[in-house]
């Protein structure tokens, strides 16, 4: 086994690559600033990415399943809204939490109900429920000052501090156990996965594809109805336009934590260190006194590579898997078979098919 | 395309009318004109058409280039990104001194330029289109940021620039911008109707394998897709330079949505393999009327995002309602054959 060998298959382990960037980060910003490893850097660190990784984490269920969910960060934002709303006219904090969290869900349902019912494009129906939402906040911040309330308990939420760590991230570290549990313990989080790789052969199999692609929407919605909540808390106040641009941090998450937007792989943690390390990034380079404008550039750059790291280790992959592929066996049409896939110069459209073959090995 | 049924011949129209992916855009223009002429006469007035064109130059230009994108099967999530740093290197490039066409050629020149790293990420590397264009989105929107230092750039405004960009008006009615536009929507017409380029941007996107296997050069095909895509939003870039007179470094941005709203709306599909320039004029057109018709009406402009959301959800319900029209007049006509 030569170098090149041994590095394709650490890198073909799932996630590990960006576990590794993830550390190799941290270990950068721990040496070039003083003030990046104490306690109170790493606990504003995970306090200001709870959103993302709850984001992420959604994200992961709806890009499994081969859909794409944009309306997250408005969901995010429109619940934060409504939760401040109704504990502003003196309701209740369970009640306030209630009303956040259906917010989202009731998105999640009516981003379902066009996808998965109507059968509309799932980018374009939650394009469409981007809009709304973003726009609903609008309006409902025109209408109203939603500065905060005096609501200790509400605070705690998210500042309370148990065993030393903020009472957020429980909550955060308490969605994503759970999710990663229905993702990889359930027959639900089963479904999702064949649905993502072969939608047609779950169908087939006796998969409710319909009701599973409804469940999806509804998760991601819930969860960002939670964030929502979460981030009502954590800022006790929303101004117009809160949440925007989180679905593409929670998507750049996702996608750096190597999940695939075709679908059929991924898991929770996966996304989550992909947050901890757009997150991690993000705070050393400000610490570090870069430019905050950089991050944009540097989030950009990053996605790329880990994409074409991914697809580089996945053609690593199949050719271990294949070879040797000297006599073509004709398994499928010329330009799915692997040896001419790998030589062809037409390549860009071939490798999702092959793709998900490997994956199944 | 003969359609003989026997409920009639206008029955048959009509059936066909809806199938027409951009009719529902066309009878949604003409409800909302009908309406708002009857509701508000400030809405069917000679200067309030005119800021309407003037309004929709840039999503035409952007919508465009989209669909082109669309057509083949891919997105472009960069096209406001593109538009705001082609705008910057446009007017950066004339406050150096040269001659304005060098400053508008640059603007253009460096949407294409974009456009074409978009295309060589997507077929060289092989990254999905979404991720790539994405990637380009940030990038491209840092690379304004950083360079500008957060601060808008002014002083290119040239005599020629207020003509060039619609501010005065030598022609009457009629605007450079929206003689551009309008020279665009037909010469991308033509590109897609009467070329190789057109035929095969429909074959990959209907169906890509088989597009690769006839012999379709897909790679060339989408890169020259995405160059267009990049040409059109430096075109929007350098006319909204000289619109607003100054390039925040935050032109453009959420252009992108718009930009695919109005290619949706106008009958491109995301599957890929459907739309018309015609199609991006229409879904321009919904965007723009709905947008004055809100300000017009006096509702507050908060509602105009959740209406524009709207409008969307309405035409892909629409469009899904007639595509399952034309599968089952597609059954119907089947069916002979096997009896």
């Amino acid at each position: 086994m030569n170098i090149r060998e041994k590095f394709g298959r650490a890198a073909a382990v799932d996630g590990l690559p960006i576990a590794l960037a993830l550390i190799v980060v941290i270990a950068y910003f721990s040496i070039a600033s003083p003030f990046f490893m104490t306690g109170e850097n790493i606990r504003n660190l995970l306090m200001q990415s709870i959103f993302t990784i709850l984001l992420a984490a959604g994200m992961t269920f709806v890009l499994i399943s081969g859909g794409i969910d944009l309306s997250v960060g408005s969901a995010t934002g429109l619940s934060a809204a409504v939760t401040l709303l109704v504990l502003m006219n003196g309701g209740t904090l369970a009640a306030g939490i209630a009303a956040g969290v259906a917010t989202g869900a009731a998105i999640g349902a009516i981003n379902g109900f066009f996808i998965a019912v109507l059968g509309i494009n799932a980018f374009i129906v939650t394009l469409a429920s981007l809009s709304i939402g973003a726009g609903a906040l609008q309006v409902l911040t025109s209408e109203v000052q939603l500065t905060g309330v005096d609501s200790p308990g509400f605070a705690a939420l998210t500042k309370a501090s148990i065993l030393g760590i903020p009472a957020g991230l429980w909550v955060t570290l308490a969605i994503v156990a759970i999710l990663e549990w229905i993702l990889l313990a359930t027959p639900l989080g089963r479904g999702f996965f064949a649905m993502g790789t072969n939608r047609q052969a779950a169908f087939l199999a006796g998969t409710n594809v319909r009701r599973l692609e409804l469940g999806v929407y509804l998760i991601s919605g819930t969860v960002a109805g939670t964030a929502g909540v979460l981030l009502a808390s954590h800022l006790n106040s929303v101004q117009p336009g809160l949440g925007q641009g989180y679905e593409f941090t929670a998507i750049a998450a996702a996608v750096l934590g190597g999940i695939a937007l075709f679908g059929g792989r991924g898991s929770v943690w996966r996304s989550v260190v992909g947050a901890l390390f757009l997150a991690t990034l993000s705070q050393g380079l400000q610490l570090t006194g870069v430019d905050p404008l950089w991050f944009n550039i540097v989030t950009g750059t990053s996605i790329v590579a880990a994409v074409a790291l991914d697809r580089g280790v996945q053609h690593f992959v199949i050719g271990r898997l294949t070879s040797p592929p000297k006599q073509g066996t004709r398994s499928g049409p010329p330009p799915e078979g692997p040896a001419t896939g790998a030589e062809s110069d037409e390549e860009a459209s071939v490798p999702v098919s092959t793709l998900s073959a490997a994956r199944n090995v | 395309m003969a359609m003989t049924s026997k409920t009639g011949v206008a029955g048959a129209q009509f059936g066909r009318l809806l199938q027409n992916p951009s009719s529902g855009a066309l009878a949604l223009v003409a409800v909302l004109a009908v309406a708002m002429s009857m509701a508000f006469p400030a809405f069917p007035t000679g200067t309030n058409a005119g800021n309407i064109a003037n309004q929709m130059v840039f999503v035409v230009l952007l919508a465009l280039g989209m669909t082109v994108v669309l057509i083949t099967g891919g997105i472009d999530l960069s096209v406001g990104s593109v538009m705001g740093l082609s705008a910057g290197i446009g007017a950066y490039t004339i406050t150096t001194g040269v001659p304005l066409f060098l400053g508008l050629l640059a603007a253009v020149a460096a949407g294409g330029f974009l456009g074409f790293i978009n295309g060589l990420l997507i077929t060289r590397l092989g990254l999905p289109d979404f991720i790539a264009t994405l990637a380009m989105l940030g990038v491209a929107r840092g690379v304004l940021f950083l360079w500008t230092n957060g601060v808008p750039l002014t002083g290119y405004m040239l005599p020629e620039y207020y003509i060039i960009s619609g501010l005065e008006q030598p022609f009457g009615f009629l605007t450079v911008p929206m003689l551009l536009a309008i020279a665009a929507v037909l010469a991308v017409g033509l590109l897609l109707k009467a070329t190789g380029f057109g035929r095969h941007a429909y074959g990959i996107g209907s169906n890509p394998q088989a597009a690769l296997l006839s012999g379709v050069p897909v790679n060339r095909i989408k890169v020259t897709a995405y160059v267009i895509s990049g040409l059109t939003a430096g075109v929007a870039g350098m006319l909204m330079a000289g619109r607003t007179m100054t390039v925040a470094p935050t032109m453009g941005i959420g252009f992108e949505l718009s930009a695919i709203a109005a290619a949706v709306i106008g009958g491109a599909a995301l599957t890929g393999g459907r739309g018309t320039a015609f199609g991006a004029l229409t879904g321009a057109l919904v965007l723009s009327i709905t947008a004055n018709a809100i300000n017009i009406s006096g509702v507050s402009s908060a509602w105009q995002q959740v209406v524009i959301g709207a409008v969307l959800l309405l035409a892909v319900v629409f469009d899904r309602v007639s595509s399952l029209l034309r599968e089952r007049s597609a059954r119907l006509r089947i069916k002979p054959v096997h009896v």
